[in-house]
Order: structure tokens, then sequence, then C-alpha cells
């Protein structure tokens, strides 16, 4: 049983989540029809299954707030602000009460007592907005709704032969049926085999309906909301009247019923036909409002456990780890035949990678809705007015990555919202629109992922900081700084630039956190910003985690792996040119590259080789050189952590395993640079001062 | 095998670094390797020798003597790998332990160990789980996760001065 509320926990997490997201686009399309239908059907589907899994508090709960969502369905109440506050708040709550222990504490307690008051107001409210909605209306009409008019409408209820298993009684669907209004219904009996070929666990009835009901359609479907996907169904409206009260359709019908196999619809609606010749019946038109037969929808997705994606991706890992055996093998042996396979073998291993990796790839639109509700609620908090947008939701990222990077988005976009948007008036004052808009934009560049959060706010004083700064003690009021300089103080530990602590932020943790974060997961960050205009903070991620496409080189006798995306071109420089040169540059094609000597930066004898490689890398937008011995060629490497000991060598972000069993170290070429840089700088600064 | 198990066992696997002889409790020990190639992780700590590749994992490789304080390894035919489980940080890890000879499996009763030498030790007590007296040699039992689970060296000597270790050896004799 513990398994089936898992389970049931599980999907309902979803179920809550795909409401919040419905809700929120509800917010900005309160007159999307769909919507709401969405909204009531997750409901619908929520509280079916609660009372299922015997989680009695949720189904009730739920049970109220579909109550709000039928009466604007059926156009007695409008979506408002206060109702989808109400319904949000609720969405948290239910999110807290999936916890079964969690009413037991009197805090969520009362917040149930009190959400529950809040939607039994808003019900009890749908007649005065009738009336405001529609206050010119004449009474005629408004009598007329207040008197229900009634329909009629022909039912078919095919069940799927295995209704059974799924614990449906189709008679209660019935006894549903009969409790919207009035209905006749006819049983078919006719599919029933013989005794010897029947079996027993399976239904072979089905059933006509004629209801009789003043409520809208939707009460009709959903009786049959749990067994649409699988059974026939048929809803139609037949008539703008009650012709349950003409007599002598209904002996018509019954007649019909026990002479034919199946009435069907045209048949009924032949009667109709004579009925209203006969008693001068007003006909609707008929409408195929709803066929609802999905057997032909097949299944496009599927839902499987991240442990078993985790374990498929080690296999693939050990797959391509021995595949660089097998090619190495190939090439050493040389033995005919062999080396088209492991060619073969290679090709196929990149591809099912690549599929692989395609597998744990999600959209980072998964996030968003989350995002969306904390803007939300946080501008209402704050009292500001800030618009959300979004752009490239559909960028997909290593779900590990995504798991990790909510924190820290969260971090930036509630100091977005805090420190960066300026209170409304003071918007206006400055000439900007009072609405506030912060933009999360993701986009893919080369191996990577970029997420750009900007906000049009106040922006950050370079001034404020670096007095911040010198306060607090981290630089000496003498240093001039850049302003890329001072911008990338904020991300030093213990460094928070809110003027007071406000419950928002500012509670110490900071940038640094956020940094760190980010770092944990090979990302980087940096951030820009405009006094007055706005700040713009980018972050850089890696599209995955576990395995990357490297080129294999030499220094000395160990291998390193540089990540291909950085890679730009490879040159051959004689020994003497780069040993000789002063300040560290060559010229490759006709431009000055900075470069950086492995062997010297790793206190490494010096080579004696004739010829040595350059690698020039992408760094920040330039180009630097790397000099290595040899290239060995591409590599696609397996990322191993190098473990706790490991954790201050930053340069290696891991190792991999080479075809011949010896490991060959990965390098992190962006901290590699900027490690030796400073390294550098330091070792100039020591001869100047010298 | 469960930690409560493992705690009952009194067999140690004794090594050698230098003349000097130590031991670890087996439950710590999960292989020895003969020595192999390792590759050197560049600008790591000097005891760090570096990683090698163990049935496809990378594993650390800590030059014990370096953590001893005394002169790196000198690769011979006896030199080893002693694979060990050390709890670090809340985790178990692995990693594996240079040693310049691997003796033998020792069965030690517990009454048998006296507790570390409190003063005059080269050795910070928090490293030593007790001290063995077997056929006339000093071994010393020690807390694997400790010793290599701390980031620094030079904490593990306290004192370099053989005598004093001599005399305090002779004290407890």
């Amino acid at each position: 049983m513990d398994n089936f509320k898992k389970k049931f926990i599980e999907e309902a997490t979803d179920l809550l989540e795909g409401l919040e997201k419905a809700l929120l686009a509800l917010e900005e399309d309160p007159n999307d029809v769909s919507l709401i239908q969405q909204v009531f059907r997750v409901m619908h589907t929520l509280k079916g299954n609660s009372s299922m899994f015997g989680f009695d508090l949720i189904d009730a709960f739920t049970h109220e707030m579909e109550t709000i969502y039928d009466l604007i369905r059926g156009g007695k109440l409008q979506v408002t602000r206060e109702i989808l506050d109400v319904t949000l708040a609720s969405v948290d709550h239910l999110k807290v009460l999936l916890n079964e222990d969690s009413i037991n504490d009197p805090m969520v307690k009362a917040n149930h007592d009190n959400l529950l008051g809040k939607v039994a107001k808003l019900i009890s409210q749908d007649k005065p907005v009738e009336v405001a909605k529609e206050p010119k209306t004449s009474k005629a009409a408004a009598v007329s709704v207040s008197n229900e008019v009634e329909h009629t409408y022909y039912v078919l209820f095919e069940p799927v032969k295995e209704i059974f298993n799924n614990g449906t009684n189709p008679l209660y669907l019935l006894d549903e049926l009969h409790a919207n209004g009035k209905a006749l219904v006819i049983s078919h009996l006719n599919r029933i085999p013989k005794l010897s070929e029947m079996n027993p666990e399976h239904c072979y009835t089905y059933w006509e309906a004629i209801v009789v009901t003043s409520e809208v359609v939707n009460s009709i479907s959903d009786v049959f909301i749990f067994v649409e996907d699988e059974s026939n169904i048929e809803i139609q409206k037949i008539a703008d009247t009650n012709l349950l009260k003409d007599l002598s359709f209904v002996a018509d019908i019954q007649n019909l019923g026990r002479v034919q196999r199946d009435i069907g619809l045209t048949a009924v609606l032949k009667l109709i036909d004579d009925a209203s010749r006969r008693q001068n019946l007003n006909v609707a038109n008929v409408i195929k409002k709803e066929k609802l037969n999905s057997k032909d929808t097949t299944i496009s997705s599927i839902r499987v456990s991240s442990d078993k994606l985790d374990l498929l991706m080690n296999l693939v890992s050990e797959l391509v780890t021995t595949q660089a055996r097998l090619s190495l093998f190939a090439e050493q042996n040389g033995i005919a035949g062999l080396l088209p396979i492991a060619e073969n073998v290679q090709k196929l291993s990149r591809q099912l990678r690549d599929t692989a990796f395609s597998i744990v790839l999600i959209p980072i639109e998964n996030m968003l809705t989350r995002f969306q509700r904390l803007v939300r609620d946080l501008s209402n908090e704050l009292g500001k007015d800030v618009v959300f947008v979004t752009e490239g939701a559909e960028t997909e990222l290593d779900k590990t990555i995504i798991e990790s990077l909510a924190d820290p988005l969260m971090h930036i976009l509630r100091n977005s919202l805090d420190h960066g948007i300026e209170d409304n008036e003071i918007r206006v004052k400055r000439g900007k629109p009072k609405q506030g808009k912060i933009t999360l934009k993701a986009f893919y560049s080369g191996a990577n992922v970029m997420i750009q959060i900007s906000d049009d706010g106040a922006g950050i004083d370079s001034a404020v900081i670096t007095e911040k700064a010198i306060a607090k003690g981290i630089i000496t009021a003498d240093r001039k700084l850049t302003r890329r300089e001072v911008l990338d103080l904020v991300f030093l530990p213990g460094f928070s630039t809110a003027k007071q602590v406000t419950d928002v932020s500012g509670r110490g943790v900071g940038m640094d956190v956020v940094k760190r974060k980010i770092a944990d997961i090979r990302g980087e960050v940096e951030i820009d910003s405009e006094p007055g205009v706005g700040t713009t903070i980018t972050i850089k991620l890696p599209l995955t985690l576990s395995i990357i496409d490297g080129l294999l080189v030499k220094v000395d006798d160990t291998h390193f792996i540089i990540p291909l995306s950085v890679v730009d071109k490879i040159f051959a420089v004689e020994h003497a040119k780069v040993t000789s040169t002063f300040n560290n540059v060559v010229v490759l094609d006709g431009k000055q590259v900075p470069f950086f000597y492995f062997r010297k930066e790793f206190s490494l004898p010096e080579s004696s080789l004739h010829w040595e490689q350059v690698i020039v890398v992408n760094f920040e937008e330039k180009s630097v050189g790397l000099i290595v011995d040899t290239v060995v060629g591409e590599y696609q490497a397996v990322l191993k952590p190098l473990g706790k000991h490991y954790k201050n060598q930053d340069i290696i972000s891991g190792a991999t395993i080479l075809g011949d069993g010896t490991v060959a170290l990965v390098m992190d070429t962006n901290k590699i640079i900027k490690t030796f840089a400073q390294h550098e700088a330091f070792k100039i600064e020591k001869i100047v001062n010298e | 095998m469960n930690q409560d198990n493992l705690s009952k066992i009194n067999s140690y696997l004794s090594f050698k670094l230098g003349e000097e002889e130590f031991a670890a409790h087996v439950g710590k020990v999960l292989n020895i390797l003969e020595m192999t190639r390792i590759t050197e992780v560049p600008r790591a700590p000097e005891y760090m020798k570096g990683v090698i590749n163990l049935r496809g994992t990378v594993l650390p490789v800590i030059d014990t003597r370096i953590k001893f304080g005394m002169t790196p390894t000198e690769y011979t035919t006896n030199t080893c790998i002693i694979v060990l489980d050390i709890e670090m940080e809340g985790e178990t890890i692995q990693v594996g332990a240079l040693v310049d000879a691997v003796q033998a499996v020792l069965e030690i009763d517990k009454g048998a160990i006296m507790p570390p030498p409190s003063i005059g030790s080269k050795y910070k007590s928090e490293f030593i789980d007790g001290v063995a007296n077997i056929d006339e040699k000093f071994i010393m039992i020690l807390n694997m996760d400790s010793v290599f689970s701390a980031d620094e060296l030079t904490s593990m000597k306290v004192k370099s001065d053989e005598t004093e270790l001599k005399e305090s050896i002779e004290e407890i004799g």
C-alpha cells in the first residue's frame, strides 16, 4: 500500500504543479475557457485519486475548490484576483497536506480552516457576482436562468471490456447520471456471449441513455471522466426541452430498445423529428459536441524513475570507456577486419551516448512555474508591480543541473525584486514605466547553456559597493578597482548590499552562496549592471555533467583532456620560439596570442622536443594559447570525480580512464588560465618590488 | 559485514614505513595492490601522490611516508598500495595508501593493545589507537580515519625528536 501512496504523492505533486501553472496562465487571461476547464479537470482528477488512496482531507478540500471552478465554468462566477489568490494558497496548502501527518500541526490546521472559510465565502458569492456580471440582461432572461432550462441529451456509454480491472462499477456511473436529472437508460445485453465463452471479468453490457438535466453538458461528461480514455462515450444534446415529458417519445424509445440491438443516435434523432412534427417541439440543432473516443491516442511519453536513468547513464559511461579500449586494441594490433568494427562501435556508442543524454535533459520550463509564482507573491508582498518574462523556456539541461539550479536562481530573483526593482513611485519619478520587468532568458551557446536574469531596476552603484567593501575590510581604501572588479566584489562571502535586512533577501547568505552552488555544477556566474538601467546576471552552465568531448594531449608523462568546446585552433610551434619570448606572447595567424607553458606552470623539466603544440582556447572572449608536448587526438571523456582529497585542485575538474587503463586529467581551462594569470601577475609584482 | 561484527575481529594488517612498523584494522583494508603507474595531479600537496585507475574508478593515492614526516617513498619491488575505506566528513570514501612494504596479518587481542603514549610521542595521539608489543617489536596501531582524512600532514608530527620516542617506548616496555 505504501508503494501506491508513494505513487499517488508523486502524481499529485505533478498535478499540483500543473495546476499552479494553469492558474498562473489563467491570471494572464481570465476568460480562457480551456484554461478554466484544465483547472477543473486537474482538481477533479486530484479529488478522485486522493479519495481512492484514502487522503480524505485532500479529497474534501479539493472538492470545495472544485466547486468554485465549477461555478466559474457554469458562468456563475468570474475569475477574480481574490479567487486566484485563494486557489494558489490552497495549492500550497495541498502540497503540505500530501504529508499525511502535517494536519496534526496546529499551524497547518489553522491554515486549513482559514482556507476552507475563504473558499466557502467565495462559493457563497456566486449570486451577487452574477448580477454584477450581467446587470443589463432583461428581467425575463434572469428569471429564465433561475427557472433552469432543461435540455435533453443522448448518451452512449460503451465501456471497454476490461473496465472492471480498474475497479469501476459502470452501474455507479449510471446512478450518477440519474443524479443529474431524469434519465431513461436502456441497457444492451446482446453482446453477452455464451456462458462457455464468457470471461467473468469482462463487461459485455453497454448502455444508451436519454438524460434530461438543467446542468451544463460538462456535468454529464464529468460522470465519465475516469473512464473516458478507454471507453467509447458519446454525448449529444438532442433537444432544448425536456423530451422525457413526451410520453409517446419515451414509449417509442423503449420499444426501439427492445426491438433493435442498439438504438443509435440517428434513430433517436428520427424519433425526435417525428415527435417534433407531432408536438411541434423545438429541436435543437445537433452539433457534434463531444465525441470522446480516444482509443487511437498513442502514449507519447512515459514516466521512468530517475534511478533507472542514473543506471542507464552509468552503463553508457562504462560502454564508452570500454569502447576506448577496443579502439586502442584494434589500432595496436592491426588485425584485418577489427578496425572497421571498432570504428563502428565507436560511432554507435557515440550515438547511444547522445541519445541517453537527451533522455536526462529536461526543459528548464519545469522550474519556471516556481519562479513565476515567486515573482507574483513577492511583488505583491513588496507592493511592487513586476512582470516576469521568460524566453527560451524550451532550453534543455541535465536534470541534476536543474535540481541544483533552482535555489541559486530563486536567490537571484529575490535580489532583483527586493533591491533591483524600485518602488512604484520612484520608478515613475525616474521616468520609467511603473511596471518593473524581470526577464529570464535561456539559450544555447556552444556546449554551454546560458541563463540570463535581467531586471530594469536601479542597477548596482559601484560607489556603494566600494564603500561597503572598504567598511568591511575586504579592500583597502587606496585600491583602484575597475568596474568589473567592483561588481565581482558582491560574490565575496559576507557581502550583502541590502541597506537593511529584509524578510526577502539579505539574510546573510549572499551571492557568494549562489556562486559556490553554481560552481558545484561546473557553472560560472557573472554580473553586469548599469546604475539606473538595470542588472543582468549571466549563468553559464555545461550541458551535461558526465561525459564530455575532449582533446587528449600529453604533457611530460601525463595525459590531459581539454574540453573540445573551448578549443579553437591548434598550431605547432618551435620549442625555441616559446622559451625565448620575454612577454609570453606568440604570433599565430598574424595575431598576438598570450600563452602559458604547462611544463613551466607545473614545474616539470623542460621538454626536449623540437616542435610543441599550442592549443588556442577561448577564454572570456579572448584567445589564449596553452602549450603541450603532443596532441593525441579527440577523446570522449567519461568524467569521474577526483575525490575529496583533491577538492582544492580546482584547475582539474575530474579524471577519465583511457583505453590502456591509465588515468587522464580533465582540465578546467578557465580556472587554469585564471590561476596561471594570477601566478604570473604575482611573479611580475615580485620582480617589480625587488 | 557491519561495523559491530568488524570491531569484534582482532586482525590487523601490519606494514612498514622505513624501519618502523604500523598496523591497520583489517576492517578498513579493502585491497592490496602492487605498485602501478600513478598519474600525478599538478599543483597538489606533496603527499597527494596522484590518482590510479581502480577497476574503473579513480582512486587518490597518498604517500604515507610524507604524511608521517619521512622522505618521499622510493619505489621498490616491495612498495604497495593499500586500498582503505576512510570516513571523511560523514562519507565513506576510498583512498590508496602508499607503503614501503606489507608485512602480515596479525591477531592482536584487545588486552594486548596498550594506550598510545600520552607524552613524548612523535605522533599526535589522535592518530594512534594503541601500541602493541609483538615479538619484542612495537607496532603502532593507527586510526586510519583520522590519518587519511586530515588535510595537513604537519599535524601528524608533534615532535620530531627521535630520542624522546625511544624514551617513551622504554617507559612502556
